[in-house]
Parts: C-alpha cells; sequence; structure tokens
C-alpha cells in the first residue's frame, strides 16, 4: 500500500508546522487556548494511533469527542477530519480486512474497529441530517472520502458499498437532511454531476427509495435531484469520468443501456408516487423534455400520463403532449382521447396561462385530414361558443384556428352557408325561427349536432369592439382564398400586448388627428341645465348619470 | 453642271452685296457720321455667316425623319431640334473646356494666385476708359457715403487721413485724394457686375429693355448703356410718372367738379320732372369718349393714350362684378342648416363606426396596403414566412416581456395591490365639503351657448395689455382672492402652484381666465400655449379626482367641458394628453384603476366617439376597460364597485354602436353569481367563474335598501347590505341595457341564455331563505315569497322577462347562415392580352410601380451614358492637351538642341577649317 503510506507521511507533514504553531499561539485569547489546546490533543491523539496498534483506544475517545452533546449537534469537526484520516490509513494498510488466517485476537480487533468505522458513518449521517450547513457539507465530503477509501481497498465491497452500505446511508441522509438545500446543490455540484458512478448509483438509490411511499417534500427533493441530471448521454457515449478509480472493471458503469435502465427506473419509482398535484403538474411540464429522453420503453409513462389525462383541468391539458406522443410514436390505443380533448373545451380554458400551449397541441391534434367531418364540427362549434365568453387574445386565435379546420374538412362549411331547399322546413322557419341544432351538453363529440348547426358566434364576433378583432372575424364571411393561416403567428397576445401597440411606449405625433366628438355636453356627471331638456336626459351619457350617483 | 465652288462663293458674295462696287471717299465719311457703318458691319457679318452655313453643308445636320409637326405651350423646342451644328456644338464643349479644364490642369499643384476683384475686369463689354471712369466714380460715391452724420469735421478729414511728409501733403495732384488701389477695388466689390445676384441683374436687363424701346431708335443696338446711365433713365422716368399721375389727379378733381355741378339735375331726374334741357356741355367731356380720340383731341401722343387704353382694358378684365351678398336667413333656415350640419357630422360618424374611410384617406390606406403587400413580397423573397396576423393590425409589440407590469405572470393570475387598501386608509369619507362647493359652480355658466368659445365668451378681458399677462400675474387681486391674470403654465407643477390655495370651485374660473387671456387671437404663441394648457388640464382632472377630499363632481365635469372645447381647436395635444394618460394605466396599474383613471374614462366616453370602429384613443379605453373588467380584483365590495363604475362606462362608450363585449358580459354574470346569497350548483354558462376570497353574499333580509350607487363607493371599505342589494340591482339594469343592445346579434340567444340563468338564479335564490328545506323550496318554486325588498326583486324580475322576450325574439328571428353568398372566383384567364394599336416604343406596364421603376431605370442609363460621355470627352481633352504640351516641349527641345549643335558646328567648322589650312599649309611647305 504505497499510496496509504504516501499519504500518512504527508498528512505528518502537513501537521508538523501545525504543532510548531501552537506555543506561539498561546499568547492569543484563552478562548481560542482551548481551542489549540482540543487541536493539539486531536492531533496527538491521531498520532498515536499510526504510531501503535496499542492506541487503537484513541479512536473512541475520538468519536466520543465528536459527539458530545448527542450525535448530530455542534460536532467537533476537527475531531470528524482526524477520524476521517485515521480510518482512511487504517482502511487502506489493510487493517479493517480480516485476513484468512488470522489469529482470534486479530479477529477481534478487526471487528472492533469495523465496529467504530460504522459508529463514525452513523455519527456522520446524523450530521449530515441535523446539523447546521457547513457542517453537513464537511460530513458529506468526509464521508464520500471514506467511501472512496472503502470501495478501494476492501475487496469485493465496493458493489456493495455502493448498493447497500456507505452511500445508501449518505444518500438517504442527503435526501432527508434538515434544511438540506444547500447540501443537496453540494452533493449534486461536487459528486453527482462530474462523476457518472455516482450519477449511477444515485439513479439506483432513488429507485430503491422512492419504492415505499414518501412525502412530498421528499419527492420534491427527489425530483430535483433527478432533473438535475438531465443531461442523457448519447449511445456513443464513453463513460469515463469516475469517482472511484476502479468503477471502470464495473462492466454495468460502462454500459449506456444500464444507466438509461437505471435512470428509468428512478423516474419510474418517483412517478408512481402519490404525487401531490403541483408536483405531478411541474413532472408533467418537464415531461417531454427530461423525463421522456431516459425512458428506453416510453409506454411505462403510460400510466402516469392517462391517470394524469384523466384528473381534468390543467393536469390534463399538461398531460396531452406526452400522452399524444405515446398515441403516435408507440401505438398507444386511447380511445377515449378525442372526447376527453373535447372534454377539456370548458368555460375557464381560454383564460387560461396554458392557452397556448394548448392551443399548439390542438392544431397538431386536429391536423389529420381522417378525422370524422362530425368531430371536427364539434370542435368548431365548442370553440365557437366559448369565444363568446373569451378575451380578445383568445378570439384571435380561435378564429384563425376554425379557418384552418374549415380549409381542411370543406364539408364542415355548411356550418357557414347553408341553403334551405326543403320548402317545409323553410316555411317552418319563417314562421317560428329555429333553434340550435347543436347540444352542449353532450359529452361525445361524434354526437353533438354541431355540424347541422351554424356560427352565428363568430358571425356575432363581427361586430365585437375592438376592431383587430372584428376584422379577423370577418374572415369566415369572406371569401376562403387563402390556403391556411399561421397559427403561430395569432398565439401569444395579451392585453398588455395589445395596448402597447395601439399606444405606443412614447410620445410620439399621431399620424391621424383624431376626431373629436362634435357636440360638447350639457353635462357629464351632474344634473345641469336638466329643466331646458324638460326633465328628460338625452344628452350622451345619460346611461352612466341614471346608473351612479355623483355627489 | 453647276458652276464651280469658287464661282458659286463669288456670285453669292455679289449677291448679298459683301462685295460690290466701291464706295466713294464721300459716302463713307456720311457713312461713318452717321453710324450706318457700324450697321453695315453687322449686316456683313450676318451674310458671310450664311454663305459659310450654306458653303459647309457638314456644319449642319438635319434629322433624317421628320416627326409631325405640334404645338405646345412651350414654344418651338422640336423646331429649334430641326437641325442642329454639330461643329459648333463641339468647338462651345472645347471652348467651355478650355475655360475649366484647362485651367484646373494648369492650376493642379500649384497653391495661391490671384484673383481680380477690381470693378470690371472680367467685363470684356467695357472699354479702359469707361473702367477707370466707373471706378473714379466708385470711390468718390464711397467717399461721400463715409461722411455721414455722425462725420463732424468734414472738411478736416481728408487732412486727418493725408500723408504727410515734413508738414506737407504726399499728394500727387492738387486737391483731388488719389486713393489707393486697394481700397478700390474692395468698393467694387460689393456691387461687381460678375458678383451681382443674377436676379436684380435680370431685372436692371429689363429695364433697359424697356428704355430701349421707349427711346428713339438711333441708338446703336450693339452697344449697351453703362448702368450708371441706366439707373438715371429709371430716375428721369419714375419722375415723369409721378408727374403723370399728378395730372391725372388733377383731371379726376376736375371731372369730380363737373359731375357735383351736374348733381342738381339728376334730382330733377328723380322728382320726374322734367328739367329744361341744358345746353350741350362742352366738347371737352372726355371721360365719354374714346380714350384715344380724346387723346387726340387734348394732343397726348398715340403711344401714350394706347397704353392708357390697355390699362383700362386690364382694369375691366380684372373689375370684379358684384355679386348679390347673402340674405340674412330667418330662424327656420338657421335650424334647418344647424340639422343638416348635424346630419352630416352624424353621417361621418356612422360611417366611421362601420370602419368605412372618407374619401380621402381611402387612397391612403390603399396605399399602405400596397406597401404592406410590397413588404410581403419582400419577405417572400427573403425565404422567411409572413407574419399572418400582422394583416389584422396585430403586432407583437417588442420589448414584451419587460413592458409586463411585476406579479401579472399571465392572463388569470390577477394581482391585489397593497396600495389599494393604502390609499383608502388615507382617504377620510368627507362628503361634508362637496355640498357648500356644490352651490357656487354652474351658475357662472348659465347663459353659455354651445358654440366654441362658450366657455370664455362670460369673461371680458381685463384692461392692461393682454399681450404680456405674465408681467402682472397674481399682481391685481379681487375680492374672492383669484388674480385677474395668471402666467399660462407649462406644466402639470406649475399650474398645481397657481391653483394651490384656491378653493375647488374657483379653478374653473382660473381655466377660464387663461383660456381668455392667450386666446390665439390674441398672439401667435398662443395656440401651442394653449396646447400645453390643454394636455395640462388633461392632467389635472385626474389629479383632482384621485385627490383624497374628493373635489365635486360639478367641477370635474366643468373641467372636462374645458377639456372638450379645447379639443377641438388642439385635437392633437387633448388626444396625447389622453393617450399617456391611458398609457400610464395601461403600464402602471391595469388591474387597479384609481378614480382618477375611471373620471378619465368617463371623460374619453364625453370627448371622444366611442362608436368608431377605430379611435386613437377610445380604441385603447376600451381595450383598458375590458383588461379591466376581464382580470380584475373582485374580492372586495369596492372593487365591484369600481368594476360596476367600469361596466358601466363600457357600456355607454357601446351605446350608440353596440359593439359585443365578451368581458363586460362575464363580469356582470360573474359579479352576479358572487353576490347571490347562494352560490350556484351548477355552471350557468360558459363564462369563467372568479370567486373573490372570502363571500360577499348577500343575506337577503327584508330590511335593505338598495339605493343609487355612488362614485366615492370605489373607495369605501365598509361592507354593508345596502351596497351589495343596490350592487345588484345596478348590474341587473346593466344587463338589461346590454341585452337590449346585443339583442339583434344573430348570437344573442347563446349570449343572453346565459344571463337567463343567471338572472334565474339570482332571483331564485333571493326568493329562498336558507332556513327552508328543498321540499317546500320546491313548493315556493311555484309561488316564490322574495325574502328581499320588492325594488330589487322587481329590477330582477322585469330584466328576466325583457331578456326572455328577447330570447324568444332571437329564436324566432335565427336562419341557418349564408354567408358565403360570393360571386365565384374568376379562374385565372391564360389568353395573352393584345393591344390593337400596339406600338413597341410605349410601355405597357399595368403596375404602375414597376413602370415607374422602368421609366426611372431609362433616365438613370441615360443619364449615366451622358456622363460617361462627357467625361471620355474630358480625358481625351485633357490628353490632347498634354500631348500638345509635350510637342510643344518637344519642340522647344529640339529647336534649342538643334541651336546648340549648329553653335557646336559652327565652332567645329572654324576649328576644322584652321586645322585643314594648317595641314595644307604644312604640306604646301613641304
Amino acid at each position: 500500500m504505497p499510496t496509504a503510506i504516501d499519504k500518512t507521511v504527508g498528512s505528518k507533514k502537513r501537521k508538523s508546522p501545525k504543532e510548531s504553531g501552537v506555543p506561539s499561539s498561546k499568547r492569543r485569547a484563552v478562548a481560542e487556548n482551548e481551542s489549540t489546546e482540543s487541536m493539539a490533543r486531536i492531533q496527538q491523539l491521531e498520532d498515536q494511533i499510526s504510531e501503535s496498534r496499542k492506541h487503537y483506544n484513541n479512536i473512541a475517545t475520538l468519536i466520543s469527542m465528536l459527539s458530545t452533546d448527542g450525535p448530530g449537534t455542534n460536532p467537533d469537526l476537527a475531531a470528524a477530519v482526524s477520524l476521517c484520516r485515521v480510518f482512511s490509513r487504517l482502511i487502506a494498510g489493510g487493517n479493517l480486512t480480516e485476513p484468512n488466517h488470522a489469529a482470534e485476537n486479530e479477529k477481534i480487533v478487526v471487528a472492533w474497529l469495523k465496529e467504530r468505522c460504522r459508529e463514525y458513518q452513523k455519527i456522520l449521517a446524523s450530521i449530515m441530517r441535523e446539523s447546521d450547513t457547513s457542517s453537513q457539507i464537511t460530513a458529506l465530503t468526509l464521508s464520500m472520502r471514506l467511501l472512496n477509501e472503502r470501495a478501494i481497498h476492501i475487496p469485493g465491497d465496493d458493489t456493495q458499498e455502493w448498493t447497500s452500505g456507505l452511500f445508501r446511508t449518505i444518500f438517504e441522509a442527503v435526501v432527508e437532511a434538515r434544511d438540506g438545500q444547500a447540501l443537496q446543490s453540494e452533493f449534486l455540484r461536487k459528486f453527482v454531476k462530474p462523476y457518472e458512478d455516482v450519477t449511477y448509483y444515485t439513479f439506483l438509490q432513488v429507485a430503491d427509495y422512492a419504492a415505499t411511499a414518501r412525502s412530498t417534500e421528499i419527492l420534491e427533493t427527489l425530483v430535483t435531484l433527478l432533473s438535475a441530471c438531465d443531461s442523457v448521454p448519447s449511445p456513443e457515449h464513453d463513460f469515463e469520468k469516475f469517482y472511484i478509480k476502479t468503477s471502470k472493471q464495473n462492466k454495468k458503469l460502462l454500459s449506456f443501456n444500464s444507466h438509461k435502465k437505471r435512470a428509468q427506473d428512478a423516474w419510474l419509482a418517483v412517478l408512481q408516487n402519490n404525487l401531490s398535484q403541483p408536483l405531478r403538474k411541474n413532472l408533467l411540464r418537464v415531461m417531454v423534455h427530461h423525463i421522456e429522453p431516459w425512458f428506453t420503453r416510453p409506454e411505462l409513462l403510460m400510466d402516469f400520463l392517462t391517470d394524469s389525462y384523466n384528473v381534468g383541468g390543467a393536469t390534463s391539458l399538461l398531460a396531452l403532449s406526452g400522452l399524444f406522443y405515446l398515441i403516435q410514436e408507440k401505438n398507444l390505443d386511447y380511445p377515449q382521447f378525442y372526447p376527453k380533448l373535447y372534454s377539456l373545451l370548458d368555460a375557464d380554458l381560454l383564460h387560461s396561462k396554458h392557452r397556448s400551449r394548448f392551443f399548439r397541441l390542438l392544431n397538431t391534434f386536429l391536423a389529420s385530414t381522417h378525422l370524422p367531418a362530425t368531430l371536427v364540427a364539434s370542435f368548431i362549434k365548442r370553440l365557437s361558443r366559448l369565444a363568446l365568453n373569451a378575451p380578445p387574445a383568445a378570439i384571435v386565435t380561435i378564429v384563425p384556428f376554425i379557418y384552418n379546420l374549415f380549409k381542411e374538412h370543406p364539408s364542415c362549411t355548411f356550418m357557414l352557408h347553408r341553403v334551405i331547399r326543403d320548402e317545409e322546413f323553410k316555411a317552418e322557419l319563417e314562421a317560428e325561427g329555429m333553434d340550435d341544432p347543436f347540444d352542449p351538453a353532450e359529452p361525445d363529440p361524434d354526437h353533438t349536432g354541431a355540424i347541422d348547426s351554424s356560427l352565428w358566434e363568430i358571425e356575432s364576433l363581427q361586430s365585437h369592439y375592438h376592431p383587430n378583432v372584428a376584422s379577423i372575424a370577418r374572415i369566415i364571411s369572406e371569401q376562403f382564398t387563402k390556403q391556411r393561416y399561421n397559427i403561430e403567428d395569432f398565439l401569444d397576445y395579451t392585453y398588455q400586448g395589445m395596448l402597447q401597440t395601439e399606444l405606443g411606449t412614447g410620445e410620439k405625433p399621431l399620424k391621424r388627428i383624431p376626431v373629436v366628438e362634435y357636440q360638447i355636453p350639457k353635462r357629464i356627471f351632474t344634473d345641469r341645465l336638466l329643466q331646458e331638456d324638460g326633465g328628460l336626459d338625452t344628452v350622451p351619457g345619460s346611461l352612466v348619470r341614471a346608473l351612479w350617483d355623483f355627489s | 453642271m453647276p458652276p464651280s465652288q469658287l464661282k458659286q462663293l463669288k456670285a453669292s458674295l455679289r449677291d448679298t452685296g459683301v462685295l460690290g462696287p466701291q464706295n466713294s471717299k464721300k459716302q463713307k465719311r456720311q457713312n461713318a457720321k452717321s453710324g450706318a457703318n457700324a450697321q453695315n458691319r453687322v449686316q456683313r457679318e450676318a451674310a458671310l455667316a450664311a454663305i459659310r452655313d450654306r458653303f459647309n453643308p457638314f456644319e449642319i445636320r438635319t434629322i433624317s425623319r421628320n416627326k409631325f409637326d405640334v404645338t405646345t405651350r412651350d414654344g418651338g423646342t422640336r423646331a429649334a431640334a430641326g437641325s442642329f451644328h454639330p461643329g459648333v456644338t463641339k468647338s462651345v464643349g472645347e471652348e467651355k473646356r478650355r475655360q475649366t479644364l484647362l485651367r484646373e490642369m494648369e492650376k493642379k499643384n500649384k497653391v495661391g494666385g490671384i484673383m481680380d476683384r477690381r470693378f470690371g475686369e472680367n467685363d470684356p463689354s467695357m472699354t479702359p476708359e469707361e473702367r477707370a471712369a466707373e471706378r473714379f466714380a466708385r470711390a468718390s460715391q464711397k467717399k461721400l457715403r463715409k461722411d455721414s452724420m455722425f462725420n463732424l469735421e468734414e472738411e478736416d478729414e481728408e487732412e486727418e487721413f493725408q500723408l504727410t511728409h515734413k508738414g506737407e501733403s504726399l499728394s500727387f495732384g492738387a486737391g483731388d485724394s488719389v486713393q489707393d488701389d486697394f481700397e478700390e477695388d474692395l468698393d467694387a466689390d460689393e456691387m461687381s457686375d460678375s458678383e451681382m445676384p443674377r436676379k436684380r441683374k435680370r431685372v436692371l436687363d429689363d429695364a433697359e429693355f424697356e428704355d430701349a424701346e421707349a427711346q428713339d431708335e438711333e441708338e446703336v443696338p450693339g452697344r449697351k448703356k453703362s448702368k450708371h446711365e441706366v439707373m438715371q433713365e429709371v430716375i428721369a422716368k419714375s419722375k415723369f410718372h409721378k408727374a403723370q399721375r399728378q395730372m391725372a389727379k388733377e383731371d379726376d378733381d376736375d371731372l369730380r367738379e363737373e359731375l357735383d355741378k351736374d348733381l342738381p339735375d339728376l334730382f330733377d331726374m328723380l322728382r320726374s320732372v322734367k328739367a329744361p334741357p341744358k345746353p350741350e356741355p362742352p366738347k371737352d367731356d372726355l371721360a365719354a369718349m374714346n380714350p384715344e380720340r380724346a387723346a387726340l383731341l387734348q394732343g397726348k401722343s398715340r403711344e401714350e393714350t394706347e397704353k392708357e387704353y390697355d390699362q383700362r382694358l386690364k382694369q375691366l378684365t380684372f373689375d370684379k362684378r358684384s355679386k348679390p351678398t347673402d340674405r340674412t336667413m330667418t330662424e327656420e333656415e338657421k335650424a334647418e342648416e344647424e340639422a343638416q350640419r348635424l346630419k352630416a357630422l352624424e353621417e361621418q360618424r356612422i360611417r366611421r363606426m362601420r370602419g368605412e374611410e372618407t374619401s380621402g384617406e381611402e387612397s391612403d390606406v390603399a396605399q399602405g396596403e400596397d406597401e404592406e403587400h410590397e413588404t410581403d413580397a419582400d419577405m417572400f423573397e427573403d425565404e422567411s414566412l409572413p407574419d399572418d396576423a400582422k394583416v389584422f393590425g396585430l403586432q407583437q409589440p417588442t420589448g414584451h416581456s419587460t413592458s409586463r407590469p411585476d406579479g401579472v405572470e399571465d392572463e388569470d393570475d390577477f394581482i391585489i395591490e397593497d396600495d389599494l387598501v393604502e390609499t383608502r386608509s388615507d382617504v377620510s369619507a368627507s362628503f361634508d365639503e362637496e355640498d357648500e362647493d356644490m352651490t357656487g359652480s354652474g351658475e357662472e355658466f348659465d347663459e353659455e351657448s354651445e358654440q366654441e368659445d362658450e366657455l370664455i365668451n362670460g369673461l371680458t378681458l381685463p384692461e392692461g395689455k393682454p399681450g404680456d399677462p405674465g408681467a402682472t400675474a397674481g399682481a391685481q387681486e379681487t375680492v374672492d382672492g383669484l388674480a385677474y391674470t395668471y402666467a399660462c403654465p407649462g406644466s402639470h407643477e406649475e399650474f398645481l402652484q397657481i391653483v394651490e390655495n384656491v378653493a375647488y370651485e374657483n379653478v374653473p374660473t382660473i381655466i377660464q381666465r387663461i383660456r381668455a387671456l392667450y386666446h390665439p387671437r390674441l398672439h401667435s404663441d398662443n395656440k401651442a400655449k394653449l396646447g400645453r394648457f390643454a394636455a395640462i388640464l388633461v392632467q389635472h382632472v385626474a389629479y383632482m379626482a384621485n385627490q383624497p377630499e374628493h373635489p365635486p363632481f360639478a367641477i370635474l365635469e366643468n373641467v372636462l367641458r374645458h377639456i372638450h372645447s379645447l379639443a377641438k381647436t388642439h385635437p392633437e395635444s387633448v388626444s396625447l394628453a389622453f393617450r399617456a394618460q391611458l398609457r400610464d394605466i395601461a403600464t402602471g396599474r391595469p388591474l387597479n384603476l384609481r378614480p382618477g383613471d375611471l373620471i378619465i374614462l368617463t371623460g374619453v366616453a364625453a370627448i371622444f366617439p366611442t362608436s368608431d370602429h377605430f379611435h386613437a384613443i377610445s380604441t385603447p379605453a376600451h381595450l383598458c376597460l375590458a383588461r379591466y373588467l376581464g382580470q380584475g380584483p373582485v374580492n372586495r365590495l369596492s372593487d365591484l364597485c369600481t368594476g360596476t363604475y367600469a361596466a358601466s362606462l363600457a357600456l355607454q362608450y357601446q351605446s350608440v354602436s353596440k359593439r359585443y363585449m365578451p368581458e363586460l358580459l362575464n363580469y356582470i354574470l360573474n359579479t352576479l353569481c358572487a353576490l347571490s346569497p347562494e352560490q350556484p350548483s351548477a355552471s350557468l354558462g360558459s363564462f369563467p367563474l372568479r370567486n373573490p376570497t372570502e363571500s360577499l353574499r348577500l343575506k337577503p333580509s327584508k330590511s335593505l335598501n338598495p339605493r343609487k350607487l355612488q362614485f366615492w363607493d370605489i373607495t369605501n371599505t365598509t361592507e354593508s347590505g345596502d351596497l351589495k342589494a343596490s350592487l345588484i340591482t345596478t348590474l341587473t339594469s346593466l344587463l338589461g341595457t346590454a341585452s337590449d343592445l346585443w339583442a339583434s346579434r344573430s348570437a344573442a340567444t347563446e349570449i343572453l341564455e346565459q344571463a337567463h340563468s343567471v338572472l334565474q338564479h339570482v332571483a331564485r335564490s333571493c326568493s329562498s331563505s336558507r332556513t327552508t328545506s328543498k321540499k317546500q323550496q320546491q313548493q315556493q318554486q311555484q309561488k316564490p315569497q322574495p325574502q328581499v325588498p320588492t325594488s330589487l326583486s322587481d329590477t330582477v324580475q322585469s330584466t328576466l322577462d325583457k331578456i326572455s322576450s328577447h330570447l324568444a325574439q332571437s329564436r324566432r328571428a335565427r336562419r341557418p347562415l349564408l354567408l358565403h353568398n360570393h360571386r365565384p372566383l374568376a379562374i385565372k384567364t391564360a389568353i395573352p392580352k393584345f393591344e390593337d394599336s400596339f406600338n413597341p416604343d410605349k410601355h405597357y406596364d399595368p403596375n404602375r410601380e414597376r413602370a415607374e421603376a422602368n421609366r426611372l431605370k431609362a433616365e438613370y442609363k441615360r443619364e449615366r451614358k451622358g456622363a460617361m460621355r462627357e467625361l471620355r470627352k474630358d480625358a481625351n481633352f485633357v490628353a490632347r492637351e498634354k500631348l500638345r504640351e509635350k510637342r510643344e516641349k518637344d519642340a522647344e527641345y529640339e529647336r534649342k538642341y538643334r541651336r546648340l549643335v549648329a553653335e557646336v558646328q559652327n565652332e567645329e567648322g572654324r576649328e576644322a577649317n584652321a586645322y585643314e589650312r594648317e595641314k595644307r599649309m604644312r604640306q604646301g611647305k613641304r
């Protein structure tokens, strides 16, 4: 073990100036003195351990020093560091492995050392769980160093260390740590992201860990951990950056597929846990970019997606794209897709912030020319119904969208132009008008009767208060000469944007001087000169005056 | 066979009289005396030129093919172009180059030079004597000019400036001082002929020309008169004319006297008493006569009379015929005219409402569209996709993300700002002051007419100079503490200073006085000042309404009316100010409207036509209202009050044009749902439900007293059942009005059904009390016992009835849509378009822009060619000149060389001869 020896020598050398520095620091404050004293004592204990086996009892002393006030509170970090050094040395020196032909008392010593080591690890984990941030991070670093030593020097121990041993303890401690944001980000930054073996085993641990139902906060932590590892390696990727040098010998760590499999398992475990609504929405949002690439078998997502889709509201909306991907790519059979989609068109949709996202998807879903005309007509009619209560930005999207649908499904254009040939029906119409054949309550888009209806709603919107919206609504009553409108151009409008286009950002001279009302009204708020008009208020503004009392 | 060239020449010379018998000496002398010599010379030159032309046919080139003769206004440019002289043009060009290019060439790489600016130096028409005389004249004139009124010692001046030597003057001649040449030149500068502005020169030339005409023909035509002479002539002429005018005036006086003498006769005639025929007036009654004859009689010269005749003729042509004046109109006619005017204005308004452009603007728009198409086409060429949305005037604003107010993430996130609460805490309900204020105002302007200046009519201008009212600002204070004059404020801060210590009811007086003081008729700057003032007033209205002490509405109204009347004269600044306010609202507090904002929006309704299809102010105002209605907070009763006011305003905006406003409907329905005593069990329509954070539901009780809503309820923090009940009443009646507006829409059923169900819900939940069980409720369905005051339930019920009738009507009127009764589109034809009388030179481009572009291109090409030709000629010229120079140099060198060689040879020859001689001598010796 030349490396270990080197290390001990090195550490000794490093220590020597400190020892010489002790007398000089005596002049300082008393508190300082105390700390230097304890430092010196720790140093002394450590040196003794490395000198001879008979001082092994010092380890117990050090451990007791490490956790004077119970595990995890106010740890003496110097002791922790020195213990780490001690154990590293011991592990490297082979003192923690049982030689086959060892004597009884040897075995006892080794067993005792192992026990102490385990104790030390436990204390480190509890520090990570409960201590303050800096101690947490130190404990993490120490544990990882210890892990490194163990994996290298204890034969046949490396996989076990990773899967069930020390790494599991570390991982759990990290995840469950109190106020652990800093610790987790440190863990991600220092270990998970740069080292591929750590990533691999983290996935493994996540999968194991999430197999049982966990609380929302823990799941959130897991999701952040997982989504931080967002760079999916390419199949030709060479796995080289390992935390532990010996990991290279492990075939599994070198294979792309096993990496993917681990990630997939980890995600699946998280997804199958009991997710809260916001977390579910979050997951759905990152689904396409962060989760699906890891999956070798995306159909495994099916359950999650269909469940989410059935939730309704914004969640269904978010599940749409993932589900559609499965339908398109993986031949997922989901017969309720269009009825479900139809049911998503509700009063709140056009006012939600996912509106443009939804329309992008809807544009894809309804792009097929093989869809039945009745279904498309239902969608058109439903959208135009909703447009009656929609903000201008939504109407601006809906009308070109409907135009495109008409263009692709010409049989629906009866909704715009229907000549009645039946004389009887004509007479009936003349006599008593008609009801809308469309049934808004019908959930199945194939049976709404929308194709027999007309788009009175859009025609009414031609007299919308906003001139641009009105002129857009007018395209359905003009000749359909344009091939199609690019929906993307109409999607992202807001009140703010519209106002800004109207008003501009700064003072600019007007192109055309606005018209001013030619008559100055006699009254705006008050009853001025009302007697002259015979008490009858016909001046513009009478509506407001009638309803409001200005005094 | 024609005779030889020489013979022809001789013959023609003889014919024209160039060659001829020699004049005798006597004749010559005579000619010289009468000046015929010069004339002869001119004639001879002309004749010779003609002969030269005739004998050198290559000097003239004619156009091969004749074009049709046309007569144009500009005169015969075509005729002049009939034949041209290539040689002449060439030599002219050459000459020009020699003057410009050669000069430049010579000056090249040389620095400095003297410009000769002495008077007449560059004028070839002046003889040296004339030049000297003119220069002398100028010098003396200048001297004269110099001793002007400030010169105290006229005589001594010369002494002072004289150089002396040992006390004696250094003058050359006796008395007259010789001025420096240089000084003289400086004078000459100013008036030098070449420097004189061309225009003036032409004027002078004209004068000269007239003079030449007027004067006798004896003068030699070629010789020009000197300036001095010309000026003298002009002076003489003006004196002459003056004298003539005086004479004419005297004549007129005489004539008038004579007419006066005849006046009694005229009176007699009027009295229809035939006066005894007077003896014929003497023959000198010139006015009645032909002026020419009169002039002849008077002995005037013929020319003068003719001139006079012309003058009179001109006067007659320009004489204005008298026209019948406008008759004073009767009251009915006035009323009718007013009605006509209003009708025309209303028609215009309706056109704007439909979005039709007035004829003048139409072409602009078309052009704009063309441009748009053009840009579209360009974009296609750039292979980038055109924005479909742009055609409809929709544009994604740049800097989209930054402009969003903080906190608004998207459509359905609403900010509830805290300052709303703050302002409310500031606002102490102080209604007590208002009533007092109300009384004072209003009466002042009672007798205003509806005319433009109505608002300042009541006030007469104060005494003193209206031009500088700023100087006396605040100086004259009257009893009520108001000054008569104020400085016109340039910013809102200044105005605030003016009205700082002034009670609200006096603000209109101040505005009125400022308007009167700075009436545009008084000073040209006032228009701009009043424009700024109008913008300040807009700011001030918002400012006043935001004040915690709630100024009386009569004042706000008055100021708004002032703004309106200013807007008629300064539409630009007023609308810009309104737009600035709207921009403030849109960027700063879109979902938290202040009272001032609501007042501004009310003002928009009063001042601008809100029915227009597009209007620079009402469209954004609509958007502001709609945004508030769609997204504004609904958490407190005051929010609901603000929203209800905004809804009333929105409805007011649409009262004429009757456009559909989804947000308005959504808001009313949602608020009714939120206020109704019970929560609706199922969705009542496709409007999005927004529930307040804490319940605002009405607790039905008989004791409620719905009242008319007050404007300041929007800042009211107390919650009361009364307010809720009155909100419900107001919203219901708003819904009723809205249903009236939209009943004619084809989708009225869909729109009103929601309203119907919501109102039904309200009515039901009002009538059923909480305690009743379901069974009882069902029983009560038959005969609802309202738990609320009758006024509320009556309003709801009547609106319900109205909406039901509208629904029934719209069902009856419903027909399937027939939107596409278009003429089928023609298939594009591939038959070429034939032109019957096709002219290959003409361009038949139907695309005017392309044709224009082609024309420009051709012109550019032509110009380019011309420029290149000129450049090439220049280069040739330069090369030629260089060659010539070189040749000269070479020749010079050659000559020198020859000379030297000859010299050397001479010398050498002599030496050689000497040598020969020596040799021969030596040989001879031998």
